[in-house]
């Protein structure tokens, strides 16, 4: 790389240290992204509240049930460090692909790849490459109030305002050789700090049949179905969950 | 990851500076016709670039006439016939191919992959645009190969469209991403003379109000054009097609240019012929190749409007990891599920490669699963007996599943499964065609697994949660 002019290296810095954004896309004032309506009982406000690091134990389905919600009006999202990221599932959940943004490998500079993500996207699901040290994390959720940002983090984070994990799952539709998968009943726990601090639990379909994500009766949790064909067998919980 | 690379076309281009000063004129300009017809005789693709100058794609013709080097020493023989001198240049791109030519030596041919090389040592003011590359100059960047080792994103920042344009030219990547293709729909302008219009300064002159009309066309569309097919018809039959390709976009007034070259070039009108049938009875303009317009402003993205805050935020991140680093889904056709989402560049055109809408007989329905690895990942799943599960060419398996072993982590029990789904495709290309077995796998600990059995390996696809 050769050395920067010195015209170009003052473009650099404008391009480098954004000033603040004024106007953000979106409701004016609102404090909140929305989410799918089979979530919102699970967030104490009912959706992402702006400024806040949502966290959520492991990347799958759960995290971009999250971020359909918001992406489905109209908020760019992006996911830094997950190129495993099913990004054919989360459309079927909702999430626009075209307001979506992939960095699948944002190497060893992730903080300052995110902290430019949130410059542009409402929304930025992140699976961290590396432990982050408590500085770098502070420094991120600084950015994240800055610009009115949700951050979702796949695995864990101290300083999560709300955790999500699954801890128990089963899918339908499976049987010895036959059939084929179709629904997923998952149970899921959010807890957190402050307002979220109270331990929340819902049965979700996950997805239901139609690809949607549904709240479960847990009356109607097929249990036997998921069971079968082992009867003696209990949901068990999702290892490194 | 299917990550759209934007091909290395082969381009020869043949150069005749002889005609490069004259080409104005009536003599040059049919001289050049007569270079072309012979150059269309080693392949009928020839597209003009400007007077003295044309281009094709060399890949067929080279291998058919043995070589890219044999190529264009037959085609200089051929243009000698005519009297001229041609020079020839072979490289990925015209920029590149171009350059070659106008270099020393009758011959150039840079290898595949080496444009950017070549490209590096050549000064700045070779690109079209001189205004920018006095401003590049200006700031110490004086060579091609300067520009191209900045971040694309930062150039695209700083100097817009004309940047982003300069640092793909200097980088070897060509003018355009890939987003090149003939329109969807009819876009061509035509222009009747009535009477035919014998003289040929108003028949430019109309093809300055015509290309703006054929661009006021494209811009509603979003689309700018790349290449044009100049059509004229005299009265009396005879017609004159020919492609003009520009590396870059063709304004109206250097549409009307090739438009006067292309005329010149033409035979005479039957001078002695019946009054009135001599003349220029139509003119036509068809946009050949269109690419979505950029324009100055990185909103008018065409699909989704992407606000300035968003691309910013995206080529940021590129000039940090590289062009490539930030991608953009595209939902795409596939019986697989790794090649149900294709994976493009953030600032190329999003497009499906294969159609989204066919049924794609073999892909598994259901629920899509929410984790799909961009590489399986290597697994082993056994019977009871701790066999290993094998699948026959007739799709018969040698046990039931009942245990997986994903990638050395902790074996998991397998508690319910289906398949095998066999999958064979391609079967007509010895590289591209695999057959595969495909099972859905369930585990004891809540997870279901996409697996697929090919050529004796397991390998995880997907999972679903």
């Amino acid at each position: 790389m050769l050395a920067w002019p010195p015209a170009l290296s003052a473009v650099a810095g404008e391009l480098g240290e954004p000033g603040p954004e004024p106007g953000l896309p979106g409701r004016p004032g609102s404090g909140t992204l929305p989410v799918l309506p089979a979530l919102r009982e699970l967030l104490p406000r009912g959706g992402l509240a702006r400024g806040s690091v949502v966290s959520v134990a492991e990347f799958g389905l759960l995290a971009l049930a999250l971020v359909a919600g918001a992406s489905a009006d109209g908020a760019w999202c992006g996911i830094a460090g997950v190129p495993e990221a099913g990004v054919l599932a989360a459309a079927g959940l909702g999430l626009d692909p075209e307001r979506t943004l992939l960095v699948p490998d944002p190497g060893e500079g992730w903080p300052q790849v995110v902290g430019s993500l949130l410059d542009g996207c409402e929304l930025v699901v992140l699976r961290p490459p590396a432990q982050a040290p408590a500085q770098v994390r502070q420094r991120l959720e600084a950015t994240l109030r800055r610009r009115r940002g949700v951050l979702l983090v796949t695995g864990d984070w101290p300083g999560a305002q709300v955790r999500l994990r699954v801890i128990t799952q089963g899918w339908t539709g499976l049987g010895d050789g036959h059939g084929r998968l179709r629904a997923c009943c998952a149970e899921v726990m959010a807890d957190g700090r402050g307002e979220a601090a109270l331990t929340r639990t819902r049965w979700l379909w996950l997805p239901a049949e139609d690809g949607s994500i549904a709240a479960a009766d847990p009356a109607d949790v097929p249990i036997a179905d998921i069971l079968a064909p082992e009867p003696g067998r209990v949901l068990r919980a999702v290892s490194g969950g | 990851m299917n990550t759209i690379q934007p091909e290395a076309a082969r381009i020869m281009v043949v150069c005749c500076p002889q005609l490069c000063g004259l080409a104005d004129t009536r003599a040059g300009a049919q001289m050049f016709d007569q270079v072309l017809a012979a150059v269309t005789r080693f392949c009928p693709g020839v597209e003009a670039v400007e007077p003295g100058i044309c281009a094709f794609g060399a890949r067929g013709p080279a291998r058919y006439f043995g070589g890219e080097t044999a190529l264009a020493r037959k085609i200089i023989a051929a243009v000698a016939d005519i009297g001229l001198e041609p020079r020839v240049g072979v490289a990925d791109g015209l920029f590149a191919a171009r350059l070659a030519a106008q270099g020393k030596g009758q011959v150039r041919v840079i290898p595949p992959g080496g444009s950017a090389e070549f490209l590096a040592r050549h000064p700045v003011s070779v690109l079209a645009e001189q205004d920018l590359a006095g401003l590049l100059n200006r700031l110490g960047l004086r060579t091609l190969g300067d520009l191209a080792a900045l971040p694309f994103g930062d150039v695209a920042g700083r100097f817009g469209a004309a940047g982003e344009a300069a640092h793909r030219l200097a980088s070897g990547h060509g003018f355009l991403p890939l987003a090149v293709r003939p329109p969807a729909e009819d876009l061509s302008v035509i222009q009747e003379f009535d009477p035919p219009e014998a003289l040929a300064e108003p028949v430019v002159f109309a093809a300055k109000a015509l290309a703006e009309r054929m661009h006021e066309g494209l811009a509603a569309r979003g689309l700018s054009c790349v290449r044009v097919q100049v059509r004229a018809v005299w009265a009396d039959g005879r017609e004159s097609r020919r492609l003009w390709r520009h590396d870059g976009f063709l304004s109206a007034a250097a549409v009307a240019d090739r438009v006067r070259w292309q005329l010149d070039g033409a035979p005479l009108a039957a001078e002695d012929g019946e009054p009135g049938t001599g003349g220029i009875a139509v003119l036509r303009l068809v946009p050949d190749q269109v690419v979505r317009a950029t324009g100055h402003q990185l909103a008018l993205w065409g699909e989704a409007v992407v606000s300035d805050r968003v691309a910013r935020a995206a080529m940021r991140v590129q000039a940090m990891l590289g062009h490539e680093s930030v991608l953009r889904p595209v939902p795409d056709g596939g019986r697989n599920v790794d090649e149900q989402v294709t994976h493009v560049p953030f600032g190329e055109k999003r497009e499906p490669r294969r159609a989204v809408a066919q049924p794609w007989p073999g892909r598994i329905m259901g629920a899509a699963p929410g984790v799909v690895y961009p590489y399986g990942r290597e697994a082993e799943v056994t019977d009871d007996e701790g066999r290993s599960v094998t699948v026959t060419g007739r799709c018969v398996i040698s046990g039931e599943p009942a245990h997986l072993v994903i990638d050395g982590e902790p074996m998991r029990h397998v508690t319910g499964w289906a398949g095998p789904w066999p999958l064979s495709e391609r079967w007509w290309d010895p590289v591209a065609a695999r057959r595969r077995a495909r099972f859905q796998l369930l585990t004891v600990d809540g997870r279901a697994w996409l697996a697929a059995v090919q050529d004796g390996r397991w390998l995880i696809e997907a999972g679903y949660w």
